[in-house]
């Protein structure tokens, strides 16, 4: 039997500020908890070494603004880099299945990056999903979100690919951080139906999610049939996280990972840094490695009082049915939009960055190709904290795009270049050539 | 005068040291079943060449402690486990005789389960019932309190008449509850054997009218006072490889990258010393396939050495006797590089013939052969070394800076220590493209390193200013901080360094003491809420492997 393999990167001297949640002592207790376990000792797991990701695999995810360097610190580059140290081991098949238990987070950044929002500058599971299909020609990626917080970012990165399934499920965004993740929040015109959204109400336990799982989620994935499934890993479904109100325990979370036996876990929020991370970490890592959890619980866990609130049930009932029937339709949805006689369908968003105060308004085009899942541009303008306000045009050319997308998508690269916008990027995954080019010099930058 | 002996497999070497030069060095083949006796022959010879008055300290290394462990002639002994919440019980394979009591302590070192009296009582009669009297108790976090191994260990010995108790928290402070349990047990196993093995050697030191310092060579490749290892008999563990390690760095004192190889009779154990340090195995020394808290070099051993016995087969991994030309029986490694290199090593018409013989049988040429051979050695010996590179470039890494800094390893030197090494460490230094290093001292350099090194001694201090507690190891001292508002990281490592001069002083050690390194420097503010509400301080000090005073290098 091959092991898991495990990346613990606590990144013991980076913190986003010296009171921020997001801090140095985030992962010590769980580093006190696995290392006097002894785990990384047992013969089922392989420690490994963190990497660095390279800026081009930024760069084939993410338009930042003004450039790549401008959003990271080398500790972005760790815990990126880290995330695809962990993906070759599993792809390779010197392990079974990986977690990446590493710090800073990078669920809520979205495709362009003016900033840090929800403790985010950069998306390690995108990041990492992208380079998983350049480098090994992988088609098909579930992602399921198991944060308390909705996955707005990588629900954005892959709102228009219907080769990536995206299910997140979140305390309601009416309660919470980020506000979205709304069950209408399904996909783009030609992706419809692969991103699944699960508000839950606060308080929901391990009979909620658990439901959830066993009656939507693992029927998805048995339907939709991905190469690889990534688990974005949150802690914060736990009682006791301080920044949210849900019910989850340590034994909840082995259990989800034993049923939902992601490939590849990638460690993402959860703020409960004594009472909770050390004991989901431990649960994480026992579940995927298929040591048996029973004697593992938190000190003061006490499963009488997390029963699962009145009413609570049945409104996941509802929800588990109607986001079965949103992707059991989506090749008819999708057909429909197909032939609806648009060229581009146009969506605008504005998006507020709460750790960095930056208000970002976006119009996004999508091409209705009939061919595939069509190239995207992405109008962007934010002032940035330094004064500096930049309006920029993004053009993303998916990996498996057509010929005739990819024509037009260089074709705009160039009919783009004018004073209108500070920069243009093309995000050409078809060649994996990432271009940028400062307009008012005529500077050009290629990763 | 010094005097240093290793007590290996196969040779007790021997040498008395004095100004910078071997005066007199011995070799005679280890008797297996008596190493006392091994160990006092070649102090008597040494003697006969030094005043007992004139010497001024004594280091020995053994294999006592590793061959009662692998041959299972450690004393019966029972490991008490309170492991808490985590891991199942069953994954804890350590001892045959295995007891699990309820009763846990958290990171923090907040008891969070208390002990079961009753249960208490279940295990003393089991005691008493299994005749058993060693017992090794381990408590998953005794390391941040020890309140419930000392309950026990008291319960114990209380009412179980002669007991003897070893608890985790006194034999190492480090997180990583199984090594701790190992390491604990371990000891427990060979507490008794150890201690009579002491006892004679005192017993024949007085006899010999020697009253001098008397030291145990360690597998960190320090020293310890002989009266300081009956508690830890475990650190004597793979002392020969570290007394290879230390005379190698003996012999050339510089910060090159070298690689020790140090070739004896059956086996190579190689080593690396980085900048002029050697390096540690990061998980602690593998004793009985079980990983320890015992702080070892990290040491390649190979089945390979200059004796291995060459068949039709190949290189075999036994050794039967000297090589031919030393007036062995058999064709051997020696026999085969003496040929090819033309080494012209004792009776070379020797090596031919025996070599020749199997050449023969294979209707091959005895050149073709030898270069067949020197080939084979020399690439595995290669592999070995590029391997070691290769796991210390990927040892794990928690923090950014040492990520960025990715650690990349240069050779520049091959060090050649053991009988063999003359034969065999050239060719692998051509493979390797750098220069070899052979002293005439390389033969014994194994016990010249081990009279010349000096005690190491590791102090590890924890504070908590929100709990206001602090625990000191080794020792398992136990207190409040007096100030816990102000208490600072320069605070920490200035407790840490007065604990490590006090402990030095206990042990006999207090002049090298001043030289101390920290190598271990942890604070984390612990935030609730939006704001700080104490420190986290972990800080470790030491006094790293080393030289004694006296020690001013090789004349030669």
């Amino acid at each position: 039997m091959k092991p898991t393999g495990i990346l613990f990167f606590p990144a013991f001297d980076w913190a986003i500020s010296p009171t921020h949640p997001e801090r140095e002592e985030r992962l010590l207790y769980t580093r006190d908890q696995i290392f006097e376990e002894g785990i990384m000792d047992l013969p089922q797991i392989k420690e490994y070494k963190p990497g660095l990701a390279t800026l081009k695999d930024i760069a084939r995810v993410h338009f930042c603004v003004p450039d790549v360097e401008a959003q990271i610190t080398e500790a972005h580059l760790v815990s990126a880099g880290s995330a695809l140290v962990m993906a070759d081991a599993v792809i390779s098949g010197e392990v079974k299945n990986g977690f990446a238990i590493i710090r800073p987070p990078g669920h809520h950044a979205k495709t362009v990056s003016h900033g840090n929002r929800g403790f985010c500058n950069i998306n390690n599971e995108a990041i990492m999903v992208e380079y998983l299909r350049q480098k090994y020609g992988i088609k098909r990626i579930a992602i399921v979100d198991t944060d308390v917080h909705h996955g707005d970012g990588t629900q954005e990165i892959f709102y228009h690919d219907p080769d990536v399934l995206f299910i997140s499920f979140h305390q309601d965004g009416r309660t919470l951080f980020p506000g979205t993740g709304f069950m209408e929040e399904a996909g783009g015109p030609l992706a419809y139906g692969t991103t699944i959204n699960i508000p839950l109400l606060p308080h929901t336990t391990d009979t909620g999610i658990h439901y959830v799982l066993d009656n939507l989620i693992m029927p998805l994935l048995e339907e939709f049939k991905p190469d690889v499934i990534v688990n974005s890993a949150g802690q914060d479904n736990h009682y006791s996280d301080p920044l949210a109100n849900m019910a989850f325990s340590a034994q909840g979370y082995a259990k989800l990972n034993e049923t939902l036996a992601p490939d590849i876990a990638v460690l993402e929020g959860g703020y409960s840094v004594e009472t909770a991370l050390p004991y989901i970490n431990m649960a994480l890592i026992m579940a995927m490695a298929g040591i048996d959890y029973s004697n593992l619980r938190e000190p003061d866990y006490n499963p009488a009082r997390l029963k699962e609130p009145k009413g609570n049930m049945e409104r996941i009932y509802k929800m588990v049915d109607t986001q079965l029937n949103t992707f059991r339709n989506r090749e008819e949805v999708i057909e429909k939009n197909r032939r609806s006689g648009e060229l581009f369908k146009t969506s605008y968003e504005r998006i507020f960055y709460d750790t960095d105060y930056i208000n970002e308004e976006q119009r996004n085009e999508v091409r209705l190709c009939p061919a595939c899942g069509g190239f995207r541009v992405i109008i962007s303008t934010a002032q940035h904290p330094n004064g500096r306000r930049y309006h920029i045009a993004c053009i993303q050319l998916p990996i498996n795009a057509c010929s005739t997308c990819q024509a037009q998508a260089r074709d705009a690269y160039k009919t783009f270049n004018s004073d209108t916008y500070d920069i243009v990027y093309l995000q050409d995954r078809v060649k994996d050539e990432y271009k940028s080019i400062i307009t008012r010099t005529g500077e050009e930058r290629v990763l | 005068m010094l005097i240093g002996i290793d007590v290996g497999g196969t040779f007790t070497d021997g040498v008395l040291f004095n100004r910078g030069e071997i005066v007199s060095s011995v070799k005679k083949p280890t008797d297996e079943e008596n190493l006392k006796n091994s160990l006092l022959q070649v102090l008597d010879e040494l003697l006969d060449y030094g005043d007992p008055a004139e010497i001024n300290r004594i280091v020995l290394s053994t294999t006592l402690v590793t061959n009662l462990l692998a041959t299972g002639r450690g004393e019966k002994t029972a490991l008490v486990l309170l492991p808490g919440y985590g891991l199942p019980h069953n994954s804890y394979d350590i001892a045959k005789e295995t007891y699990f009591l309820k009763g846990s302590i958290d990171f923090r070192g907040r008891e969070i389960e208390r002990l079961d009296n009753q249960e208490i009582d279940g295990l003393l009669d089991w005691i008493k019932s299994s005749g058993i009297s060693r017992i090794a108790v381990a408590s998953k976090f005794a390391n941040r309190n020890d309140v419930h191994e000392k309950e026990v260990k008291k319960r114990i010995l209380e009412e179980c008449e002669g007991a003897h108790v070893a608890i985790s928290s006194e034999i190492s402070a480090k997180l990583n509850f199984r090594r701790r349990a190992a390491t604990t047990y371990f000891t427990a196993m060979t507490g008794n054997p150890w201690n009579r093995f002491v006892d004679e050697i005192e017993e024949a030191l007085k006899i010999r009218g020697i009253d001098t310092d008397v030291h145990v060579l360690k597998a960190d490749g320090g020293t310890m006072p002989l009266q300081a290892s009956r508690a830890k008999p475990c650190e004597t563990v793979f002392s020969g490889p570290a007394a290879s390690t230390m005379g190698g760095s003996a012999l050339t004192r510089d910060t090159v990258n070298s690689v020790v190889v140090d070739v004896g009779g059956t086996t190579t154990d190689l080593s690396l010393i980085i900048a002029g340090e050697p390096l540690y195995a990061s998980r602690g020394a593998v004793i009985e396939k079980q990983l320890t808290h015992v702080n070892s070099f990290a040491v390649s051993s190979i089945a390979l050495g200059g004796d291995s016995v060459i068949t039709r087969e190949g290189v075999q991994p036994y050794r039967d006797g000297p090589a031919a030309c030393f007036g062995g029986e058999k064709a051997t490694v020696t026999d085969a590089f003496n040929i090819h290199l033309n080494l012209n090593l004792g009776n070379i018409s020797e090596s031919q013939t025996k070599i020749g013989e199997i050449a023969a049988q294979q209707q091959m040429d005895t050149a073709a052969l030898c270069e067949k051979i020197v080939e084979y050695v020399t690439h595995r010996l290669y592999s070995t070394v590029n391997e070691m590179f290769r796991q210390w470039e990927n040892e794990p890494a928690y923090k950014v800076w040492e990520v960025i800094n990715q650690r990349k390893f240069t050779l520049d030197r091959v060090i050649g220590i053991g009988a063999a090494a003359p034969a065999m460490v050239p060719a692998l230094a051509e493979m390797m493209k750098v220069e070899p290093f052979i002293h005439p001292y390389s033969p014994v350099a194994n016990a010249l390193g081990a009279s010349v090194v000096r005690p190491t001694l590791t102090v590890v201090l924890r504070a908590d200013t929100q709990t206001n507690k602090y625990t000191l190891d080794p020792g398992g001292i136990r207190g409040e901080l007096e100030k816990p508002g102000s208490f600072q990281l320069t605070d920490a490592k200035e407790m840490a360094r007065q604990y490590l001069v006090s402990a030095g002083q206990k042990l006999g050690m207090k002049e090298y003491t001043a030289d101390f390194s920290f190598f271990l420097e942890e604070q984390f503010n612990m935030i609730r809420g939006w704001d700080r509400v104490g420190k986290i301080f972990e800080v470790g000090i030491q006094v790293a492997p080393g030289f004694i005073e006296e020690f001013k290098g090789v004349k030669i």
